[in-house]
């Protein structure tokens, strides 16, 4: 097997995953349980509802751990890239694991993004797009992905317009 | 309209002058008119029908006031037509005011809109394909509809501009590309786009004669029944059509032989359900004799039931199952006969550095790509055509989402170019050195995929995705449920046992076509394994599917967006890999996809995709 790309995604990415896993996966809740509690409390002989808002529960905590505590680290060992000379080179996955190779030369437009979970985290995404599809980087600091940005952009400016 | 884009590009682009605003063809305002008023037509009799079905029943005869009463009827439907005709050409009229291009030194820009203007541009270096198609009432009058296809991202937009005449049309086609070419090439150019002034009466004879005699079209002499009605259409050209307009030389042309056109039609896809219902209904009348073989003498409530419900069970599904053959024998007619006429007329050939496609008796269809804008070439056969011998060869190209809504591009515009619709594969190298000689180092050598996969497939195709397997499991669940939650109850209740008279014979159906299905995906799986692998050389990749049907897709490294591997747990124990290569063609791209190649293999194809700088491409 090939050695895995060399560099890691900024540490910090990890609590903007979780926060971002938790909110999604807490709003979902909400959503899906409100209904059987407002059901729970005007219904005078309330039994099942509690039972489904009990097992719903028991999956958002169940969830929660996983999104949290389990998955954050081993996602963060997985994700690598390595920008070398004139390809992306994109690693990532825990149980289906995919490697990319994106050419520059391929690339038609590169930027950053930055949300406002990354920004508190002082974090910015770059995103690579080809004409069949994009790619994402997504927790870098600030700084590094406008160099990577920078340098993507470059290389990508000698590709031929032969699509 | 003979004259009015006779504007030559090289009449000094830097000069500022007012650009001619070229409007479409009249038929727009009274051709699309008339089709909403047949539209507003049919609404209102729907609605009125019922309230005129009971003021006529309601009459009696005899009475002149009354006989006086029909025609008023009569008169307001009428007036009701001719108003709605009016009102819709009126509309018509009023945007066709306002609907117009203009050929600007820099760009082509379509004005359209009556309130809501709206202003496309296109700069002509932007321009890749124009294309043209036309629906039966628009080829008896000679226009047809332009797309201009602009190379873009994955959300790119084809322009249409609807009801322009054949000649307007080719003139426009033609402009474009000279324009285009100018504007790319600059002033270097001028000689070029000279040679697209041709004078207006050597539009008048389009024969083979016309093209320049250096370079002799090199056409195959094979045609069909069709061809004929085809070139009459050709000909004429319409009432408004004009006369056809042949500039660039051919290189390469060819259509398809009577053989071919009528197979095309007998071997589509129908053909192959209708088989899969044949093998059902044997598959079925195997179970059934079977049943009869090992439960002869049960003597239970069910039999009794049974033979109470039907005196000769066995002939009632022998009726049902021939009837169902025989509705499936006539839409596989209709179907053969529809896809003779979509490919009648059918041409392909090369000119200059574009591959151009008419065909569509009916419903008439041009397109045309540029050689350096194909993306792969995919050789598609399907299980019927496979026995054969024939495939079905097609360009893939970057497809644009056309803006407007009555498409009838149908199907067939939806998988790529499709260069020749069923050819024998013996040909099919021959083909391409015609018509796409940049294709001709595609790798032979093919690498096949792991020994491995023949089990992974045989588990993945017949179980984890094998319609049979869920079949029979959804069937077993369902005969389950009926034999816990209904049975007990059955003998009595009459209605109940009648269910159950069904639900045996259902069952049985079920499992015969669970059975079928998964009898056939685990002969898919081995045919895949067998059969499916892929290459790569120095500039070009294919990759070929098989199974019952097959598909080899061969496209340059160059096309190849970004590529990649994807293991499961199993796959990497197994080592084993998925690879997947993505080309832009299609709308939004397409993933070329082999699973289970060796580990190592897709490891050197990986290597292989990194763009290495001592190479060319």
């Amino acid at each position: 097997m090939k050695p895995l790309p060399l560099n890691q995604l900024d540490p910090r990415i990890k609590s903007v995953w979780r926060l971002n896993d938790a909110i999604s996966a807490t709003l979902l809740f909400v959503c899906c349980a409100i209904g059987f509690v407002i059901a729970g409390l005007v219904d005078p002989d309330p039994s099942w509802e509690w039972v489904v808002v009990g097992i719903m529960t028991l999956i958002y905590v169940l969830t929660m751990i996983l999104c949290v505590v389990v998955l954050p680290p081993i996602r963060y060992m997985r994700w690598r890239y390595e920008v070398s000379e004139d390809y992306l080179d994109i690693a990532r996955g825990i149980v289906w694991r995919k490697r990319f190779v994106i050419p520059f030369i391929r690339v038609q437009n590169t930027d950053t993004r930055q949300g406002p979970i990354l920004r508190l985290f002082g974090l910015s995404s770059v995103t690579v797009a080809t004409a069949a599809g994009e790619h994402e980087i997504p927790g870098l600091r600030s700084e590094e992905a406008e160099q990577l940005r920078d340098r993507a952009a470059e290389l990508a400016r000698l590709a031929q317009e032969d699509v | 309209m003979e004259t009015q884009n006779q504007m030559p590009p090289t009449s000094q682009p830097q000069v500022q002058q007012q650009p001619e605003k070229i409007h479409v063809h009249h038929s727009y305002i009274w051709l699309g008119s008339v089709r909403i008023a047949f539209y507003v037509i049919v609404a209102s009799g729907i609605s009125l029908a019922s309230s005129l079905a009971g003021v006529i029943s309601e009459l009696s005869f005899g009475r002149s006031g009354e006989v006086f009463l029909i025609f008023g009827v009569l008169l307001l439907v009428l007036v009701l037509f001719v108003g709605a005709l009016g009102i819709s050409a009126l509309v018509r009229w009023w945007s066709y005011k306002h609907l117009y291009y203009e050929l600007t030194p820099e760009e082509f820009s379509l004005h359209s809109g009556i309130f809501n203007k709206q202003r496309i541009h296109v700069p002509y270096q932007r321009v890749q394909s124009v294309d043209q198609r036309a629906t039966l009432f628009q080829r008896i009058f000679g226009v047809c509809t332009v797309s201009i296809d602009t190379a873009g991202g994955s959300n790119n937009k084809a322009i249409t501009i609807p009801y322009v005449s054949k000649t307007q049309a080719e003139q426009l086609r033609y402009e474009l590309f000279a324009r285009k070419q100018y504007v790319m090439t600059g002033s270097g150019a001028q000689a070029s786009v000279a040679s697209f002034q041709v004078p207006a009466q050597e539009y008048a004879a389009p024969s083979p004669a016309q093209y320049a005699p250096g370079a002799p079209a090199q056409t195959q002499q094979s045609g069909n029944i069709l061809d004929a009605p085809a070139e009459i259409w050709q000909s004429v050209g319409g009432v408004f059509g004009g006369m056809g307009a042949d500039i660039a030389p051919v290189s390469y042309e060819y259509g398809m032989s009577n053989k071919e056109l009528i197979l095309t039609g007998l071997s589509n896809n129908t053909t192959f359900v209708v088989i899969v219902f044949g093998i059902i209904g044997v598959v079925t009348q195997l179970f059934e004799l079977m049943d009869g073989l090992f439960s002869p003498a049960s003597g239970s409530w069910e039999d009794a039931a049974f033979d109470a419900a039907f005196a000769a069970p066995p002939q009632f599904l022998v009726v049902f199952a021939f009837a169902f053959v025989a509705i499936m024998l006539v839409i596989w007619v209709l179907s053969a006969v529809g896809s003779c006429i979509s490919y009648g007329g059918f041409k392909a050939r090369r000119r200059g550095n574009r591959i151009e496609v008419e065909y569509g008796l009916l419903q008439h269809q041009f397109q045309g790509v540029d050689v350096d804008r194909v993306q792969s070439v995919v050789i598609k056969q399907s299980f019927i055509r496979k026995i054969f011998g024939y495939c079905e060869v097609s360009l893939g190209k970057i497809d644009a989402a056309t803006a407007d809504d009555d498409t009838n591009k149908g199907t067939l515009a939806q998988q790529g170019l499709i260069i020749h619709p069923f050819v024998k594969v013996s040909r099919v190298p021959e083909i391409l050195a015609g018509i796409i000689p940049e294709f001709a180092g595609v790798p032979t050598e093919i690498t096949p995929v792991a020994p491995v996969a023949l089990r992974r497939a045989l588990i993945r195709r017949g179980i984890i995705q094998g319609s049979g397997f869920w079949l029979a499991v959804v069937v077993a669940l369902c005969m389950g449920a009926v034999e816990m939650f209904i049975a007990p109850k059955a003998p009595y209740d009459p209605d109940l046992a009648l269910f159950m008279t069904f639900a045996d014979p259902a069952c049985i159906i079920g499992f015969a076509l669970a059975f079928t299905l998964f009898v056939l995906d685990l002969i898919g799986a081995v045919l895949w394994a067998k059969s499916s692998g892929f290459a790569f050389n120095r500039s070009f990749m294919q990759v070929s599917n098989g199974g019952f049907s097959r598909e080899v897709v061969s496209f340059p490294r160059k096309k190849i967006q970004f590529g990649y591997t994807k293991t499961n747990p199993f796959q990497r124990s197994a080592h084993t890999a998925t690879i997947t290569a993505v080309t832009a063609a299609g709308v939004g791209g397409t993933h070329v996809k082999l699973v289970d190649a060796r580990e190592e293999d897709a490891q050197a194809w990986l290597t292989w995709v990194q763009p290495q700088r001592n190479m060319v491409g």
